[in-house]
């Protein structure tokens, strides 16, 4: 197989300027820095992190909706950094994009008809509209007579198919879904995620889905690729990922989703993270993730940034100590908020809260 | 633990036939909550969950009485410590609010003032129902910022909500919320605006200080996980009625409510195997049947019958649990599953 889709080195960083008239610049936000993926033809790559972790912005750099600073992106070979004008307009036709907020995505005043052929017009493909539009609506579970009907006449779901509909119209090689459930109820979210590997079968799909929520991202992906501050922590096959996560981040993310079910939620390992998300206007030197990390050892962590190597087949960590971490060699320091500070005895009335002061 | 505070053979909060009824003049009326009821005693944490529209948190606010009283009709009985607080005057309950009963909300950034220090939006709470001095309340704030893991809080007193970050905001919001040691804690979505790791600290930090405090709580939620963590008892909502409740363990282990089980289906799991399929309840949670012409969830429902669209199910005793449907899931299925 071949990697349909190839991003080396990529780099998005947003200009902080100051300065009224010239705009000096005065710093980057480096939202993505320097990621390197590989998707092949017909799979699908999960991409996990937490908000401001850069994911979103690298979906969207994918498709050049965002600017790239550096790097290659290869679309079956092709740069698409480099594209400019007619032929980067060309290329979109095969790579699309799901949003996450259907109602913000869909233009209110356009009946899904029109909505469904926009990007058929925009690409001057000739089309018979009856057919294609009935065609499209049956493929997302969606009656025929929607086609008349507005946005805000639907159900989320319902807006996430025709959301759906429309990144299919152009018979695109890649989708890319940037949380296309996490607006969505949890009873319907399971409908859309189905919908998705359908159409992956019968259209021969590839995905790159970004989402916050690892649960979603395990059940869809071959491949999941976990984003920390702009960099890719580890990456592996799916369920190598969830069967035994390398990274400190990852363990750490895996242990803090809640999961529906009171005898694994009271034995399971738990790893709280302290403090919050640094700004990537001001990355943490060395290993980004080292301020917040409960394995970080004296030496190197906070100096030297860790590049993503092979540990298994095809899993790859961006961690000096992975090894001594699986081997259980290095433990982590006690987690949870310890800086908290417990009453020891309840106070009973309210002079005693205050305090002598009152 | 305190001796002022009730057995517990009488819950701390009973809520009984709650009902709660919208309606703007020459428009139709809308129920969204409608029979609700529930016990919560001391100590205890009780979850309700549903998805959106299910009436949760229209219950929380009726609790609370934080409802618009124009085209809000509310009825039953929400007896607190042995008084029905729908009863209560305007003054009576804010008197009652933020000291006995108090709320996490979900967005902090919405429910915090921005144009105030946090330190004085904490410290008025406590100057206003204990009659504390400000330097007083604010020696308190200072130190209940501490518990809940806001680093320097003495340099966080004068900060605003904008230089905070979502999870430390939603750290003042608890910080307020347990400032008088209420009795009941009521957190709605506390959460869902915050991102898993930052999720975990906060349900941590939560968790501590109900202990701490020995307050009881009500949880308020649409995820299943968090209840399975911290919940004793769990309601399950949908349409605007409780139709399953049950401890967690009986309630995970063998859902009974079609729609409970449907619900716990169709989620995807860390744990599950990639390629097990989901199986998503068909529908959406609009398509429901007004609870006065059978079971609301019957459109949407596999276990459907011809009584389910004829009469309408009550919320009856079921073993271990209470259940309102005619055609639970059998037990045998539910260990099939499993």
């Amino acid at each position: 197989m071949t990697a349909l889709l190839k991003v080396e080195g990529l780099k998005v960083h947003f200009p902080i300027r100051q300065g009224l008239l010239l705009g000096r610049q005065v710093g980057a936000v480096r939202a993505v820095d320097g990621v390197d993926l590989e998707i092949e033809e017909g799979r699908t790559l999960g991409l996990v992190g937490e908000s401001g972790c850069g994911k979103s912005t690298l979906g969207r750099a994918i498709l050049r909706l965002s600017p790239i600073t550096e790097g290659r992106v290869l679309f079956d070979g092709v740069d698409v950094a480099s594209l400019k004008g007619e032929k980067l307009r060309s290329i979109r036709q095969d790579m699309q994009m799901v949003f996450q907020d259907p109602m913000a995505s869909l233009n209110p005043r356009q009946s899904v008809e029109t909505l469904l052929t926009e990007p058929l017009r925009a690409h001057g493909i000739p089309f018979d509209r009856k057919v294609r539009v009935r065609e499209l609506l049956e493929q997302v579970g969606l009656p025929s007579s929607a086609a008349q009907k507005y946005p805000h006449e639907f159900s989320g779901g319902q807006r996430q198919r025709i959301g759906i509909a429309r990144a299919i119209a152009l018979e695109p090689r890649l989708v890319i879904a940037d949380e296309p459930v996490s607006a969505l109820d949890v009873s319907i979210q399971a409908q859309v995620l189905n919908l998705l590997e359908e159409l992956q079968t019968s259209l021969g799909l590839t995905y790159l889905v970004i989402a916050h929520d690892l649960a979603v991202v395990r059940h869809v992906s071959d491949e999941v690729a976990v984003m920390y501050l702009g960099s890719v922590v580890e990456q592996a096959q799916s369920d190598d990922l969830y069967d035994k996560p390398l990274h400190p981040y990852t363990k750490a993310l895996m242990s803090a989703v809640p999961v529906p079910d009171p005898v694994v939620e009271a034995t399971r390992e738990r790893i709280i993270l302290q403090g919050d998300l640094p700004s990537p206007a001001d990355p943490p030197s060395g290993c980004r993730f080292h301020t917040r990390c409960p394995f970080r050892q004296p030496t190197r962590c906070d100096t030297e940034r860790p590049a993503l190597r092979e540990l298994d087949r095809g899993h790859r960590v961006a961690c000096h100590w992975a090894e001594e971490i699986a081997a259980g060699k290095i433990t982590p320091r006690s987690s949870g908020p310890e800086d908290v500070v417990m009453f020891t005895s309840r106070p009973s009335s309210p002079s005693e809260l205050l305090g002598s002061s009152e | 633990m305190n001796a002022g505070r009730r057995d517990n053979d009488q819950p701390l909060l009973s809520v009984r036939n709650l009902a709660v009824t919208f309606q703007l003049r020459g428009q139709h009326a809308a129920k969204a909550v409608d029979d609700v009821s529930f016990d919560i005693r001391a100590g205890q944490h009780v979850g309700l969950v549903g998805e959106s529209g299910s009436g949760k948190s229209v219950t929380s606010l009726a609790i609370m009485g934080l409802l618009p009283r124009r085209g809000v009709r509310v009825s039953g009985e929400v007896m607190f410590d042995g008084t029905n607080l729908l009863s209560k005057s305007r003054g009576e309950m804010s008197a009652l609010r933020g000291r006995d009963i108090s709320m996490v909300f979900q967005d902090p950034m919405t429910s915090l003032n921005p144009v105030i220090p946090i330190g004085i939006q904490v410290a008025e709470i406590i100057q206003r129902h204990f009659n504390a001095s400000k330097s007083a309340a604010l020696e308190r704030t200072e130190e209940l910022l501490a518990r809940v893991g806001i680093p320097d809080p003495r340099r966080r007193l004068g900060e605003y909500p904008h230089q905070l970050s979502g999870g430390m905001r939603q750290r003042v919001l608890i910080a307020m919320a347990l400032a008088c040691e209420p009795r009941l804690l009521i957190a709605d979505e506390p959460t869902t605006a915050l991102d898993v790791t930052i999720q975990a600290q906060v349900l941590e930090v939560l968790k501590k200080l109900v202990a701490d405090t020995d307050a009881a709580l009500l949880m308020i939620t649409h995820d299943l996980g968090i209840v399975a963590g911290l919940c004793d008892t769990v309601n399950v909502m949908y349409a605007g009625r409780v139709v399953e409740s049950a401890t967690r363990e009986r309630l995970f282990a063998q859902p009974q409510h079609p729609y409970t089980g449907g619900l716990l289906e169709s989620i995807p799991k860390l744990d599950s195997p990639r390629g097990a399929p989901l199986r998503p309840i068909p529908g959406s949670p609009t398509q429901v049947l007004p609870w006065s012409e059978g079971c609301a969830f019957a459109p949407r429902c596999g276990n459907r019958t011809e009584e389910c669209t004829a009469r309408t199910p009550d919320l009856d005793p079921a073993g271990d649990r209470h259940l309102r449907c005619f055609n639970p899931l059998s037990r045998t299925a539910a260990e099939a599953r499993r």
